[in-house]
């Protein structure tokens, strides 16, 4: 009895670990290559539950996920000959477990490989590009091609180069100085600009408005003449209507009243004595 | 007896492995359950049920929580009033201009497919970071400095985003970026001063226009009102000249009508009562009819210029 039930746990032991030998899962995240004895047997990418010879045959696992490639700042030469502190990253997959397995073997050991490719492609590329390029308009375009190359070369290592991208690509800092004069300069530029802006919009309105001002007084000096010229011709017309019907009568009132005015205490006269006022001074001579 | 015992043990061994299959899924996060690896459902918040360890696994993501991550600043205290630390080698990049900008940015984001989110990238995080960076700065190299500070922010953070998603989606991440914003954007501190120069710039720009702007409203008016001046003193003058014609007309027709009716007689006395009046206080000579009479008068003439005012009365 209780012989049989050792033996029944020792079976039940036994089974337990052929059983843990012989099956094997895969996670969503990871792929394996199946070895035996070294050899390799098979790739295994579906994730799940998965059965193999046990004892003889051991997995390999390695990430299906997309890893990281962080290279350190390093100092590139532009097409224009400047020099750029150039900071990438790439992102990439084992794509290949077989080869992976057969020529870099680790993460650590991809890194470095990929290092060496994303660098040198990376470097002769932006050789090809002017400053201006890689910082502005056809960056992504650069990247691309980058990383089009680069994954031709990770291809042997069995590594897939999803993307190289630059994340920062600066001036080195004794080329930074310069910027910023020339900065300084353009806004020194600009800030002109304003001010003299400034200057001529008012100049202009300040002679928009004198010019206004001629104007309207002109016109109100021409209106003004024109009304008075009525007033004028009004009065003439009156006049002359009145005086026509007597003009001996009228020259006679009108030479009386200008002698009034015209003539003042200031006025020396000389009246010779036949003169109708002195007629009657003369009758005792 | 003790068979039972063992029975019971194994019974609740068993039960307590099986119990362990209860989980929660809370609000905001999605139960995504792997079956030995290979993903086989997701739940909803509520509470589920997934097959003990080693069977089945449940990893329950924050899907509807939104994250943040701050470039070319940290946030040290969250205040208020917040305290920040810039991270010049983030924040300082070049624009399409070859200046160089010092811009603060940060990006917001969730979890749009839970699996793709745990099943992908290795490091969504990091990945995340430094995406944000390539991004901002790849769409920063495309504008101008005056763009990102001013014009153009709204324009830059949406193609940061759309950048940002594009190499996102690229990896498979499961990440929905919600929004790019840029907080402050200055220029770098070594020439911030020539900057501050061209706000003022401008501001005497507008200064210098308003100026301007003020001497019209000055000079306008004035001069039309001073036209409405002229042209009202011209109406009355019309006026004035045509009343005073008509009194003038009205007064000689008056008197001439009264005149014809005995002519010589008033003109006599019309004369006359003129000559009374003009004749008085004034220097009169009468001269006779004589050949002499004239060089008389010249003589005269002459005394009275060398006369002293005082005598020239009495020559009367």
């Amino acid at each position: 009895m209780n012989k049989k039930r050792i033996g029944a746990i020792i079976v039940a032991v036994v089974a337990l670990i052929i059983l843990n030998s012989s099956l094997f899962t895969i996670d969503e995240t990871e792929q394996g290559i199946v070895i035996q004895m070294g050899r390799y047997v098979r790739t295994v990418k579906e994730p799940g539950l998965h059965v193999k010879v046990p004892f003889f045959q051991n997995v390999q696992k390695y990430e299906d996920r997309i890893l990281e490639y962080d290279a350190a700042a390093a100092r590139v030469l532009t097409k224009d000959k400047k020099h750029l502190v150039v900071d990438n990253y790439a992102r990439w997959r084992i794509k290949d477990p077989l080869k992976f397995y057969q020529t870099v073997r680790n993460v650590s050991g991809a890194i470095s490989r990929i290092d060496d490719i994303v660098f040198s492609e990376l470097r002769g590329e932006l050789a090809l590009h002017s400053l201006s390029e890689i910082i502005s308009m056809r960056r992504e375009e650069i990247m691309e091609k980058v990383a089009q190359k680069s994954e031709r070369k990770a291809q042997q290592f069995g590594i897939e180069i999803v993307d190289v991208r630059i994340k920062r690509a600066d001036l080195p800092k004794e080329v930074a100085h310069s910027v910023y004069e020339r900065m300084r300069a353009e806004r020194e530029r600009i800030a002109k600009k304003y001010r003299s802006e400034g200057e001529e919009a008012a100049v202009k309105i300040r002679a928009q408005t004198d010019k206004e001002r001629t104007v309207i007084l002109a016109e109100a000096y021409k209106k003004a003449e024109q009304i008075k010229g009525e007033g004028d011709a009004k009065a003439i017309k009156i006049y002359a209507a009145a005086f026509q019907t007597d003009p001996r009568f009228y020259e006679f009132m009108r030479s009386l009243e200008a002698y009034k005015k015209t003539i003042d205490k200031n006025t020396v006269i000389v009246l010779p004595p036949d003169m109708e006022f002195l007629k009657h001074l003369r009758m005792g001579e | 007896m003790s068979r039972r015992v063992r029975y019971y043990l194994l019974g609740i061994v068993v039960f307590i492995w099986l119990v362990t299959g209860i989980y929660i899924v809370h609000p905001g996060e999605e139960g995504v359950v792997r079956r030995f690896g290979k993903k086989v459902t997701s739940h909803g918040p509520g509470i589920h049920y997934h097959l003990p360890w080693p069977v089945e696994r449940v990893d329950r993501p924050k899907v509807e929580e939104i994250k943040r991550i701050e470039i070319g600043f940290r946030t040290i205290y969250p205040g208020p009033p917040a305290r920040y630390r810039p991270i010049l080698e983030e924040s300082l990049m070049l624009t399409g201009d070859e200046n160089i900008v010092d811009c603060w940015a940060i990006v917001q984001y969730r979890i749009k497919d839970a699996s793709a989110y745990l099943f992908n990238v290795k490091d969504v995080e990091q990945t995340l970071k430094d995406a944000c960076e390539v991004a901002l700065r790849q769409v920063v190299g495309n504008h101008t400095i005056d763009d990102v500070m001013i014009a153009a922010r709204f324009k830059v953070e949406e193609e940061t985003r759309q950048v940002l998603q594009r190499i996102m989606d690229g990896y498979e991440s499961g990440v929905l970026i919600t929004a790019v914003k840029l907080q402050e954007v200055h220029p770098p501190e070594q020439v911030r001063d020539a900057f501050d120069n061209v706000v003022r710039a401008k501001e005497d720009k507008d200064k210098i226009i308003n100026q301007a702007k003020g001497y019209y409203e000055d000079v306008i008016p004035k001069a039309r009102g001073k036209a409405e001046r002229l042209i009202a003193e011209a109406e009355a003058y019309r006026e004035q000249r045509i009343k005073r014609a008509e009194g003038d007309a009205g007064k000689f027709l008056l008197v001439l009508r009264e005149y014809r009716k005995a002519k010589s007689l008033t003109e006599k006395r019309l004369y006359l009562e003129t000559m009374e009046q003009i004749l008085p206080g004034i220097q009169k000579y009468i001269v006779g009819t004589e050949k002499s009479g004239l060089l008389n008068i010249l003589q005269m003439k002459q005394n009275l210029t060398t006369l002293p005012k005082a005598v020239k009365g009495e020559e009367k």
